[in-house]
């Protein structure tokens, strides 16, 4: 008997989100089969790439990364140059001076370098992720002033979570057109039960994208993974409309903070330079993330930004 | 594991005001069903509209246009002895949400309703009995195998054919329950699709009991394997029970605001 090949296409589809303004707009989701499946049915959206740098700008002490970024000092030009990464689909700003376990800017300063990001990366042909502190309070205050000071750049907020989500969602979505993401720490009942608050606040499936948890491979990642698929399988094959949203990870934050990323060469040099083993961290995790399902990654170096969207661009 | 999928029973010719609706072509009561059982979850709107000897034609085109046209193209279940309504129905059937129920077949004298299925690209609830009750499980198999070999040989997929167990009255056959969730697992165990009427288990029961009733059954139901029922989604105890039934089973993603769902 001759083979015959069964496309296993699902009658539910993950839903679409527009990030950007203009010729800046990228859309993630879409996808009515299993990730990188696309010899099951077409993947219109491909999984995207993005790249992030913090407010204080990158750490120049990876040669390659301060090579990258040489002579670009403000946040503007950081996210200008951001932008010109190859494979990077998107750039991302981390808002760490604004985290209130470090200088703690007020919101009306982090909102202001938010406004010059956001046009930085439209002028550059990117949308823009923003990542908050993960400060309940501080992150209730600060996203609608950021949500108002980047209007008209339809940027996605990382994240509101469910002790803040109300304020966040009323001011980003409803008042400022701003897509937010909706951030549970590796919970899948969270995850669906703050999709299902969000929608009863009247916000339209196409504004939130689900920020289901972070971690490095190795790491605990597997919960994560295991998340990821677990909310894949219900939004697809179980059709629940209330996890068909679009899934992103940002992986630089946990992948340069474990031990691998961080200890010098000096101490172990049979690891080899920081440098590559951050990378490597960086794209392991990506890599593992987008096979679960994930729809966007966000990295912090070029080099790992390249790699793992040159790896989607052959799988598509 | 698909969705367990409700069919609304509420548009059925008993009901005096759904009857008079229909005769009189009076769209408000209809409707207002509806919208009540589609706002609390089914999927598949039941119309029945009894023998319709005289005018099932008509009635069929325009019970079915009404509900497409006012719920976004909900897919229907017609539900009549008058084998041509079902087909002038179909033919202003728009599928675009799914295709037409036909309820229903069974192994005797609507063995062609399959027949009516297969022609018209539809699937067929298809009940597992000839004449009156099955003895056993072994005579609802084999009707159920009658059907599916009858259905496949027209070119149908099985999954097309909702296989319904025959639901048995528990006041006077109690003692064929047990037989009756056993036939629903075996359903199950083939891969089959499943429907049935459950709250036929509780009639001639006082009013207060029936709640209880269907509500335990149709967990018992599910629990089998049953795929789908066709029940009243306004009875909200009823549908809360479905609802945890499918976490149990871990057929939906739990969350706190599950019942509201």
């Amino acid at each position: 008997m001759g083979y015959k090949k069964e496309p296993q296409v699902f009658k539910a589809k993950i839903g679409e989100v527009v990030i950007g303004a203009g010729d800046a707009a990228v859309t993630i989701g879409g996808e009515n089969v299993w990730s990188f499946y696309s010899f099951d049915a077409p993947i219109e959206h491909k999984p995207a790439t993005g790249i992030e740098f913090s407010d204080k700008g990158p750490d120049r002490s990876l040669p390659e990364l301060a090579a990258f970024y040489e002579g670009a000092e403000s946040v503007a030009d950081i996210a200008a140059r951001a932008c010109t990464a190859p494979g990077a689909d998107f750039v991302s700003l981390i808002l760490e001076s604004a985290d209130p376990n470090g200088d703690n800017i007020p919101s009306e300063d982090a909102a202001a370098i938010a406004k010059e990001a956001a046009e930085a990366a439209t002028a550059g042909g990117k949308p823009l992720v923003i990542q908050t502190t993960g400060n309940t309070d501080k992150d209730g205050e600060l996203i609608p002033k950021i949500a108002e000071a980047a209007q008209g750049h339809n940027v996605l907020i990382l994240a509101a979570k469910e002790e803040n989500y109300k304020g966040i969602a009323v001011a980003a979505v409803t008042a400022y057109g701003q897509k937010i993401g909706a951030e549970s720490a590796v919970d899948i009942n969270l995850a669906k039960q703050l999709n299902v608050l969000i929608a009863q606040m009247g916000i339209a499936p196409g504004s939130c994208v689900m920020q289901l948890g972070n971690a490095a491979a190795g790491y605990g990642f597997e919960y994560l993974a295991s998340t990821i698929e677990r909310v894949k399988l219900a939004a697809l094959t179980q059709n629940d409309d209330t996890l068909q949203m679009p899934v992103i990870i940002p992986i630089g934050s946990d992948a340069w903070a474990v031990k691998e990323s961080l200890v010098s060469e000096e101490d172990f040099p049979e690891w080899g330079p920081r440098e590559e083993r951050g990378i490597e961290m960086e794209i392991s995790t990506a890599v593992a993330a987008l096979a679960a399902g994930a729809n966007a990654v966000i990295l912090r170096h070029p080099a790992a930004v390249k790699t793992v969207s040159g790896m989607v661009d052959q799988l598509m | 594991m698909d969705k367990f999928i409700i069919i609304g029973e509420r548009i059925h010719c008993i009901s005096p005001a759904i009857r008079d609706a229909i005769a009189n072509r009076d769209p408000a009561p209809i409707l207002e069903r509806a919208k009540d059982q589609l706002a609390s979850g089914a999927t598949y709107l039941d119309l029945n509209i009894g023998p319709a000897e005289r005018d099932g034609e008509e009635i069929m085109q325009w019970g079915v246009k009404l509900l497409q046209e006012n719920f976004d193209n909900v897919p229907v279940a017609l539900d009549t002895a008058n084998k041509k309504a079902i087909t002038a129905g179909i033919a202003v059937y728009d599928r675009s949400k799914g295709k037409p129920i036909i309820n229903s077949a069974d192994a005797g004298d609507r063995l062609g309703y399959i027949d009516l299925a297969a022609e018209n690209d539809a699937i067929v609830i298809a009940l597992c009995s000839k004449q009156g009750v099955p003895r056993d499980n072994d005579e609802r198999m084999q009707y159920c195998q009658e059907m599916l070999e009858h259905g496949m040989s027209l070119g149908m997929e099985s999954d097309d054919m909702w296989f319904d167990p025959l639901t048995l009255v528990i006041k006077g056959m109690q003692e064929k329950q047990v037989e009756y969730l056993e036939f629903i697992r075996q359903l199950s165990d083939l891969g089959l699709k499943s429907t049935a009427g459950l709250s036929n288990a509780s009639n001639g029961m006082p009013k207060d009991v029936r709640p209880v009733v269907d509500a335990v059954l149709t967990a018992m139901a599910i629990e089998c394997g049953l795929t789908s029922a066709i029940l009243n989604p306004n009875d909200k105890h009823l549908m809360d029970v479905v609802k945890t039934a499918e976490v149990i089973l871990n057929h939906t993603l739990y969350a706190d605001s599950y019942l509201e769902l």
